[in-house]
């Protein structure tokens, strides 16, 4: 009797031990579905959404103060996976937070362009070159199309440039190929 | 050692098999077109504007990057638009080219007098010599050739592919009857570029003309002809690898890392032209044959040239064609004959427009896993395609896909397999992309709120740091203190007094 007793409580210390010390070495910092959810999201980082890019928004819909259907670049493919990782069901993009666009990117004209540096200043992902007073351009090859540089240009010298299709990125029509 | 065959593949006698045995010319054309992009790599950029007169040869398009190559004029006359046509491809999108109307003189650049013998080269400058020529892999695959040969340094065997397994193609089978001794000399440099001891040039059995005029010209003991067993997809180079040196190239590696150099016979003699010549690649044997023509027959036509002049030839009857470039099995359908040959047109079909048998459900049967030359499952892979598992697809190594539709053939649902393959193939690309710009978009957004932030730590850092050391300064100043002190009992002074 006194010999399980025994047993069981120092079973029970050493485990206890063991899951304490756990549960301190391998704290999970900060929430894993955040980390999720952003990797969905596309990273237009525009604010469509009303969140200041796509990790706050990513942030408030794992917190339950967000709908999913408010970003209107990853488009119902988007809405689609969130509701799959989320396990909640689907919801029609919500048309009032904007339209989704085709992939396209910003180019200055750089002729017009005065050096004002505020497009530098509301571009989130640094896709612009500059500084004041001096020409300003694009890099093409960064800029996510999110179009928060057109509103602040004071003489409208961005314009919207769609993307090519090319050789390296075209994607046959699924239906058409079912067709044979 | 060899064992002259490999698992899978299908056995498609030839259709429309070319019974004359010359390779006619054609005139060059009033008006070339001439690509700036081929098949791998970015665009070459012109070097000529509108309205320059060319002479036939010259460099119009130069590039400095590793895999495009030069373009060159395929005759002499003037540059009439530089803009955006459209080009052989499934998307029938639109890309840069040049546009030369020939003035008829076919007048020739000087050809600057090179060493014949090519020994005393270096095989780097040999390979540039092949750079500056244009050469690509003219078996339909177009990778440029100098950037193969550079890749494959301290090959041991080199393998030129003369198989032309594709039914109905028929423009090397001519091309080795009518240039033995280029094909032989070509093989010979390529050794030499690319350092092999051992040169095997592969032909299916079924040209045994072909197979002779090689064996009349071949005098050297390093190079070997050796005939293989007709069938479909024995030409790939993985397969025919393993068909003649019994070398499995997993999926994901390259010949090169095995030791071999696999060339199109095509490449050979357009090598042994810029080589020996010092000629650039500004012609080539194409096939035209199908239902809908009469004669069909090997042309050599300068690149440019539209299919339609070369059609023309071949007597097609009257009714709506069904125009498709390269082989019957892996050629491209293209919509009109409107389009320009270019470097990889091997082929052009001209078929009668017979209605396409309607695609069924699949059953299940498992045939296309049987005859999938590199021992895929179509059958799997297909669902996978069809509902957009790119992941799941590329697990089953869709990847080693060489999309020879060998599948389509034997399927009896009429399912076109190779294209849900293609299509997969290409949504995984672009998958693969996007998710690397959305990260790259994620880093940098972190970023700039990261420097942001810090930029503000700084700042106010700082600023403490400067209200500190005022404070600190105003301390020790006693006689500032004092001023002060002495001001303000001046000012109470001053009021008492008043009072």
């Amino acid at each position: 009797m006194l010999e399980s007793v025994l047993i069981f409580s120092v079973l029970a210390l050493a485990l206890g031990l063991i899951l304490g010390y756990a549960a301190i070495k391998f704290k999970v910092v900060g929430n894993p579905v955040v980390d999720q959810i952003d990797s969905i999201l596309p990273q237009t980082q525009c604010g469509q959404c009303d969140f200041a890019g796509c990790r706050p928004y990513a942030e408030a819909i794992a917190k339950g103060e967000a709908q999913i259907n408010q970003c209107p670049p990853g488009g119902q493919e988007g809405v689609d996976a969130l509701a799959e990782l989320l396990g909640v069901e689907t919801l029609p993009l919500n048309e009032e937070f904007g339209e989704n666009k085709t992939d396209h990117v910003v180019y200055v004209d750089e002729q017009v362009c005065i050096g004002c540096t505020l497009c530098i200043q509301a571009c989130p992902v640094d896709a612009f070159v500059g500084s004041s007073k001096v020409m300003t351009t694009v890099i093409a090859d960064e800029c996510t199309g999110c179009d928060l540089c057109i509103p602040v240009c004071p003489v409208d010298c961005i314009h919207i440039e769609e993307l090519p299709t090319t050789l390296s990125n075209y994607v046959p029509n699924l239906q058409e190929v079912g067709r044979g | 050692m060899a064992s002259y065959t490999f698992k899978g593949g299908i056995h498609i006698p030839n259709p429309y098999p070319v019974k004359e045995p010359e390779v006619r010319q054609v005139a060059p054309p009033e008006q070339a077109v001439l690509l700036l992009q081929q098949r791998v790599g970015g665009e070459a950029s012109p070097c000529v504007k509108i309205g320059d007169r060319v002479l036939t040869g010259q460099v119009i398009a130069k590039t400095t990057s590793k895999y495009p190559t030069h373009v060159h004029a395929s005759v002499s006359g003037v540059i009439s638009a530089i803009e955006k046509r459209p080009i052989p491809h499934p998307s029938g999108i639109e890309a840069m080219c040049i546009v030369i109307d020939s003035d008829g003189k076919d007048e020739w650049i000087e050809i600057e007098k090179c060493d014949k013998d090519f020994s005393r080269c270096t095989p780097e400058k040999v390979i540039q010599r092949i750079r500056e020529a244009g050469i690509v892999g003219m078996g339909g695959a177009g990778f440029p050739t100098h950037a193969k040969i550079s890749n494959a340094q301290g090959t041991h065997t080199l393998i030129v592919n003369a198989t032309e397994c594709e039914p109905g193609i028929m423009c090397d089978d001519a091309l080795m009857q009518h240039y033995p001794r280029e094909v032989i000399r070509g093989a010979e440099v390529l050794m030499h570029a690319c350092g092999a001891k051992k040169a095997i040039i592969a032909i299916e059995d079924d040209k045994q003309e072909a197979c002779n005029s090689l064996l009349m010209y071949n005098f050297n003991d390093q190079i070997d002809v050796v005939q293989i067993p007709t069938k479909y997809t024995s030409g790939a180079e993985k397969l025919l690898i393993k068909t003649l040196l019994d070398i499995e190239i997993p999926a994901g590696e390259f010949a090169s890392d095995h030791g071999v150099l696999c060339q199109n016979i095509g490449t050979v003699k357009a090598i042994y032209d810029a080589v020996i010549d010092n000629k650039p690649l500004i012609s080539r044997i194409v096939t035209v044959t199908g239902s809908a023509v009469q004669e069909p027959r090997n042309y050599e036509a300068r690149l440019g040239t539209s299919f339609a002049a070369v059609v023309a030839q071949s007597n097609p009857n009257n009714n709506p064609h069904h125009i498709r470039m390269g082989g019957m099995m892996m050629g491209i359908d293209v919509p009109n004959v409107e389009h320009s040959i270019c470097k990889i047109t091997n082929c052009i079909f001209v078929n009668n427009v017979i209605p396409a048998p309607e695609v069924q459900s699949c059953i299940r049967c498992g045939q296309c896993n049987t005859v999938c030359p590199v021992g895929l499952l179509p059958q799997q892979l297909f669902w996978y395609a069809k509902s957009e598992n790119t992941d799941r697809a590329m697990d089953y190594n869709l990847g080693a896909c060489i999309e020879c539709r060998c599948c389509d053939v034997v399927c009896p649902s009429h399912i076109p397999l190779a294209q849900y393959f293609f299509f997969a193939k290409a949504l995984h690309h672009k998958r693969t992309v996007d998710q690397q710009r959305t990260d790259m978009a994620r880093e940098r957004f972190e970023f700039k709120e990261f420097r942001i932030e810090r930029n503000k730590k700084e700042r106010a850092e700082m600023m403490a740091k400067k209200k500190e050391e005022l404070k600190k300064k105003m301390a020790q100043d006693k006689t500032q203190k004092d001023k002060i002190a002495q001001a303000a009992a001046r000012v109470k002074n001053k009021e008492s007094s008043e009072r």
